[in-house]
Parts: C-alpha cells; structure tokens; sequence
C-alpha cells in the first residue's frame, strides 16, 4: 500500500522495519554512539504516519484496526527505544561525541542528526553553565576551567560484545588478552555467533556485516 | 537487553493459527488472508492478541512435542557443548504459548518440564563455559548454538566482567598511555 514519495532505498516495509531492527540492537550493545541513520528514521516515521492515516480513514471496531495499531504500537517501541538508547549515550560522552563529529571528514557519515548535534550542543553549554555557577567560579582563578575532554569518560571501545555474522569475514584479528598470549586471526562464518572485543570489529558493524546480539 | 525485549524479537517468529472468522490481506506485514478452519501462520504477537479473543485456535510449532523434547533434553545431557535448539527462541515461545494457549497444546505440563529441563542444563554449561573464559582470559569464543535468552541472561554480567577484568590488568602496567581517568 504505500510507496512514499522519493525513496533512495528501495526497501518493502518489512525490509525498512527489519533494518530499523538491526540498528536498535546494534546501537543497543555498542559501546559508542553509532552513526546517524537518517534515511532509515525518516521512512519509518513516514511509513508510520501514513499507517495512522489509514486508520484514520477505516471504520472502527474492523479487526483490521486493532492489528494495524498493534503493529504501530511495534514498531514505535523499536524507533522511541533506538533514540532514547542514543540519547543516552549522546549525554554520556557529549564532550567525545562533539568532538567526533567536528572531526569527520567531508563526505563521511554524521555520527549525529540535526537535531541530536544542537541537543549535544546544548547539553554541554548547560554542563558548562552548571559547573560555573555551582563550583567553578568559587574556586581560585587559576582553577577555574574544566576540561571536559579529559574529565569525561570516554566510550570504552575494549568492551566484549556478542555478535551475529551476517556476511562472512576472513582474517579477523583477536588481539591477545596477556603478555603470554599471540595474537591470531578467525574467520567469521555466515551465521555464526561470537564473543569478542568491540574494538576489533567496530567497521564491520558499520558496514552491516555483523549483528550485535 | 531486558527479557521483555527478547520476547519481543521472539513474538515476531511466525506460528500456525486456525481462525474462526475472514479477512483479507492484511498490509505491511503481509498477514492473511484469514477465512474461517483454514490455517494461516502470522507472527506470535498477533496469534496471542487472537487467541485471547477467542477469534482462533494456535497449532504448537513441530517440535513443541513430548517425544522430541524428551530426545534433546537427553541429547543436551550427554554433550558437554551446546546441541542445536529447535528454534533459537525456545525458550520465549515454549512461555508465551504455554502461558496463552495451553489448551491447544496437549501435554503442556510435561512440556514446560521437559524445557525447563533443557534450559537448566544449558545454563549450567553456559556458567561453567564462561567461568573458563575469564579463568584463562580468552580473547574470543564462538558460541553458535546459543540462543538470545542465554546469551541475554549471562551476557551483561559476562562483558562487565571482562571489562573490570581488562581495566585492572591494564592499569598494572605503568606507562601506558594516559587512558586512566581517575577523577
């Protein structure tokens, strides 16, 4: 039933809703905030409102209604719980996440939307504001600023994840753990499951080759 | 991950239901079309939401069945590594459809022990499989035959672990580089 306008992806409804699936997990499980996934947001919220539509257009009390709103109701827990998840972390590590973003070159994907890098921008001018007013400008001149880069934790990248593969990998490097121990590498089968160090893997859950679980 | 979220993921595995009632194609989702005694699969979530308006009759999936249970409960027994489960959502369905549908699927009593069963025992691999992994410091492990709720029940605990495990050895060696934050 419906098309939407100008889709760059070509994606069927289920398509799109299992993508927005794949990025709620991953975003979920990864230590750092991932990239921004615009296109996959906005059709979900157009796919969304043009279901409500519908509804509003059926007769009430049509078996069709309620199934319908319950799959609204679906997939609106997936997308609000995808961004709250982001805007967790976003608050967790804004003086990183800002920074990050400043440095990404041209043409390389935002790590935030819009409308997530002026909530980030915000959050640190309160931060810094709160800090002022309630310490800061008590203390000794010379003690008077706060790096915030330093002071906030960064995102801890050595973390252990579980993942799914969903496009085989060769050679992967599984960094040793002690001195004692070599580095080795794996390959990573087409639906298998692993335990492994985020680091490692980082670009492959960027490109969708993997699954965190 | 909450287990409410997995059996959130678990409710959209497809499941057989007899309707009492027709509808057409249902968009999105591709469901239906329903027409009354013709059997139909749509995803967990709806055959529950169906079933408790008494609008269909659930059919248990092939393996929610005594004989084959008995069988990998007694296969999970004997290995000491982890057999492959029927469904990797065992666990969430044997509940959801134990708790809404009983009365379709006979012998649900000896069901729910038979999986109870076999969770326990994989459980109990699973503590001992991840007591060795921090034991030897182990970098990686595979672990297929796992399902999400396992991996979900032991999984924050396990990562926690090793990442308490990782920041003490790491501090231990002096000079390396200013990562500490010690504030």
């Amino acid at each position: 039933d419906s098309d939407g306008g100008s889709e760059e992806l070509v994606l069927t409804p289920a398509q799109l809703i299992r993508s927005l699936e794949q990025a709620w997990l991953n975003e979920k499980f990864a230590p750092e905030l991932l990239e921004s996934k615009p296109e996959i947001i906005e059709c979900v919220v157009e796919q969304l409102d043009h279901m409500e539509a519908n509804l509003k257009r059926a007769k009430t009390g049509d078996l069709k209604v309620s199934v319908h709103r319950m799959e609204i109701e679906r997939i609106r827990y997936v997308l609000s719980s995808y961004l709250r998840c982001r805007l967790v972390k976003i608050e967790k590590f804004f003086p990183h996440v800002l920074e990050k973003e400043k440095s990404q070159a041209e043409g390389e994907p935002s790590i935030l939307s819009p409308e997530e890098f002026a909530f980030a921008k915000e959050y640190m001018a309160n931060t810094e504001t709160y800090l002022k007013n309630v310490a800061l400008k008590h203390m000794p001149p010379n003690l008077q600023k706060v790096a915030l880069l330093k002071s906030v934790p960064k995102p801890n990248l050595d973390s252990f994840v579980f993942l799914r593969v969903l496009e085989r990998q060769e050679n992967i490097l599984v960094e040793p753990e002690t001195d004692e121990q070599r580095e080795y590498t794996i390959d990573l089968e087409e639906g298998s499951q692993h335990l492994i160090r985020y680091k490692t893997i980082a670009p492959l859950v960027a490109s969708g080759a993997v699954q965190l679980i | 991950m909450e287990p409410a979220e997995a059996e959130f993921l678990a409710e959209k595995e497809l499941v057989t239901i007899v309707p009492n009632f027709s509808l057409d194609r249902i968009h999105l989702g591709d469901l239906g079309p329903f027409n009354p005694g013709l059997p139909v699969e749509v995803p967990v979530w709806l055959a529950i939401n169906l079933k408790q308006r008494q609008k269909c009759r659930l059919i248990p999936p092939e393996w929610m069945d005594v004989e084959k249970l008995a069988e990998i409960r007694d296969q999970e027994r004997k290995e000491d590594t982890f057999t492959p489960m029927p469904s990797p959502y065992y666990m969430e369905l044997t509940k959801l459809l134990l708790n809404y549908a009983s009365d379709n699927i006979p012998k649900a009593d000896e069901i729910r022990t038979l999986v109870k069963d076999t969770w326990d025992t994989r459980m109990a691999k699973l503590r001992l499989s991840a007591d060795s992994f921090v034991r030897q410091q182990e970098a990686h492990a595979k672990l297929d035959n796992l399902t999400l709720m396992e991996i979900n029940t032991i999984g924050t605990f396990l990562t926690q672990a090793l990442d308490h495990m990782y920041k003490l050895r790491t501090n231990l060696q002096p000079g390396e580089s200013a990562q500490s934050q010690d504030f």
